[in-house]
């Protein structure tokens, strides 16, 4: 077994042991929920910004269309939560394919403000939208049950199937970015023209990485709705893309686990940090973010990775 | 074969482009045989680069076209310039800076075989065909004992002999090479050369070169075009264009010559 895998299974079981320690560590298991779902929602931000560079500014939409897209089928359609899960997830990919097309030709600066532009689109159909989105209260409803009736997914329940749900995105995300479209994406990153001088439409390999991190973006956006029972356009908003590439900066873009670090410090740090100070969140945030950006400069992980690599290395 | 020699490996026809009111080249034609190393040579600011640049689909030229082995590829991307058989480096080496020698060549390779957009790994078999064929490639432009280093750490004519073995990872039968000694030190221009001649004795490649090294470009080229203010100046062997008055007019004064 390899050191990574190792490491891999003892970060699990110690996210296992959460709800156990919940009160000792003083965070919540529906905070920690939120962290993992978050994180997933960072993985995606991670792919575009980290793997193929591309700054990912309005993933948002795609959280929003999965959270939407949830609500909505349990609001018309009354389904259980696993096929809320799909539909929503569905209806983010859906999106990425519409908007996918028009974003694939932007690099840069334009992809992100394009990003913004689309993201800005879908926030405010929610917002006007009123008879079916809720407009600025967005929707609420009771949290459906999980396959059968006699499934409830209480607070603890719902925090080991967001386990499950994380553990099974980090493996698909890890098996992604090693797989030979990854390294193409990797390419990409580093020197575009040269991917092409070797054959290869990049367009292709950055629309395919834009619906894939659709996919995550929405499925993340649809449990996180169902975690709070209530969806609203500030799910869609360019803060709250802002807030995942933040976290991605934080804990290391570019690195398999580095969103989860820079989730659970964001989510996490959030929930204290508010129940003492109604301000002093964005204060310490900003704070915390440019000494991450001037002392760690690949993030949190990933500048403790390229420390221990350099160590190995003598 | 002998139809296929008849086509000529890439002709390029009246080829026109200009930037913002400078004509950077205007009617540049040029035909490379099959299996021959023809150099375009010029004095600074002659239109070299810019007319390189039309035939490997960096830029679109404005008027005539360009044609690869009897194909129109005038408006062909550069991507798809590559599949067709094309392969080009640049004065600068373009690298994969912070991947590993052997991952850099091995994209190509993947490239080629369509591998490139798989999600799943490739199973033994095919990687080990992978792997040996990186090998060859690395065996080649002999860089096998820096495989596992990444390229940044390379010298720059360890980096250009890495770029060529990319350009050839995609099998191409004609290579362009933009000015490939440049900014390179003696000892590593006579490595290179060695290695483009190989490009062409043992792989029997076809090789179009940008060069300003005239040694280089005499010793190598076996056809020569000339460009000087964007137009065409000459055409011929190298012994003719050593002899040509009008290139030794262009040059005159120029640093150029005086390695003649």
């Amino acid at each position: 077994m390899t050191r990574g895998r190792i490491a891999t299974i003892a970060v699990v079981v110690l996210l296992a042991f959460e709800p156990v320690l919940s009160p000792f560590i003083h965070v919540d298991v529906t905070i920690a929920s939120a962290a993992l779902l978050f994180a997933i929602a960072a993985m995606s931000a991670n792919l575009l910004l980290g793997y193929t560079g591309l700054p990912p500014f309005g993933n948002a939409a795609f959280f929003g269309l999965g959270a939407y897209g949830a609500a909505l089928s349990l609001k018309y359609w009354h389904v259980e939560f696993a096929t809320a899960a799909v539909l929503g997830t569905a209806l983010a990919v859906l999106g990425a394919l519409v908007l996918g097309p028009f974003l694939l030709r932007r690099r840069g600066i334009y992809f992100g403000l394009l990003s913004i532009a689309f993201g800005q689109v879908f926030y405010f159909i929610a917002y006007r939208f009123t008879d079916v989105t809720g407009g600025e209260d967005g929707m609420n409803f009771s949290r459906p049950f999980l396959l059968v009736p006699s499934l409830r997914l209480r607070e603890t329940a719902f925090y080991y199937l967001a386990l499950v749900v994380f553990v099974a995105a980090i493996l698909a995300f890890e098996a992604i970015v090693r797989s030979p479209f990854g390294k193409t994406l990797i390419a990409i990153k580093q020197n575009e023209l040269r991917v092409r001088y070797l054959g290869l439409d990049s367009n292709r390999f950055v629309f395919v990485a834009i619906v894939i991190s659709a996919a995550f973006a929405g499925l993340s956006g649809a449990l996180t709705g169902m975690l709070n029972n209530s969806v609203g356009p500030l799910m869609l908003d360019w803060h709250q893309s802002g807030d995942f590439v933040l976290s991605t900066i934080l804990g290391g873009s570019g690195t398999i686990w580095g969103p989860l670090v820079g989730s659970i410090i964001f989510v996490v740090g959030r929930d204290i940090i508010s129940s003492y100070t109604q301000e002093g969140w964005q204060i310490i945030l900003g704070a915390l973010f440019v000494a991450c950006v001037i002392f760690f400069p690949r993030g949190i992980l990933g500048t403790a990775l390229q420390l221990f690599a350099a160590k190995r290395h003598g | 074969m002998a139809e296929a020699s008849a086509v000529p490996m890439l002709e390029a026809r009246d080829v026109s482009k200009s930037f913002g009111g400078v004509q950077a080249c205007s009617d540049v034609s040029l035909t490379v045989r099959e299996g021959t190393i023809h150099a375009v040579i010029g004095p600074n600011g002659a239109g070299k680069t810019t007319f390189f640049n039309s035939l490997s689909g960096f830029y679109l030229p404005e008027r005539g076209s360009v044609w690869f082995a009897g194909r129109d590829i005038t408006r062909a991307p550069n991507w798809r310039r590559i599949e067709l058989g094309m392969g080009r480096t640049f004065q600068t080496p373009s690298i994969f800076p912070e991947l590993s020698v052997r991952e850099n060549v091995a994209l190509g390779v993947r490239s080629k075989r369509n591998l490139a957009f798989r999600i799943r790994p490739a199973s033994a078999e095919p990687q080990r065909k992978l792997d040996a064929r990186v090998d060859e490639l690395l065996g080649f432009v002999n860089l096998g004992a820096s495989a596992e280093r990444p390229v940044a750490e390379l010298s720059h004519g360890a980096q250009r002999l890495c770029e060529i073995a990319m350009s050839l990872s995609t099998e191409p039968r004609l290579v362009l090479l933009d000015e490939p000694m440049a900014g390179l030190a003696e000892t590593e221009t006579d490595r290179i050369m060695s290695v483009i001649r190989g490009l062409h004795d043992s792989l029997g490649l076809t090789v179009l070169f940008v060069e300003h090294n005239m040694r280089v470009v005499l010793s190598l080229a076996e056809r020569i075009t000339v460009l000087d203010r964007g137009r065409v100046l000459a055409e011929g062997s190298p012994s003719e264009i050593a002899a040509n008055e009008a290139v030794r007019d262009a040059y005159l004064g120029r640093e150029v010559l005086e390695h003649v």
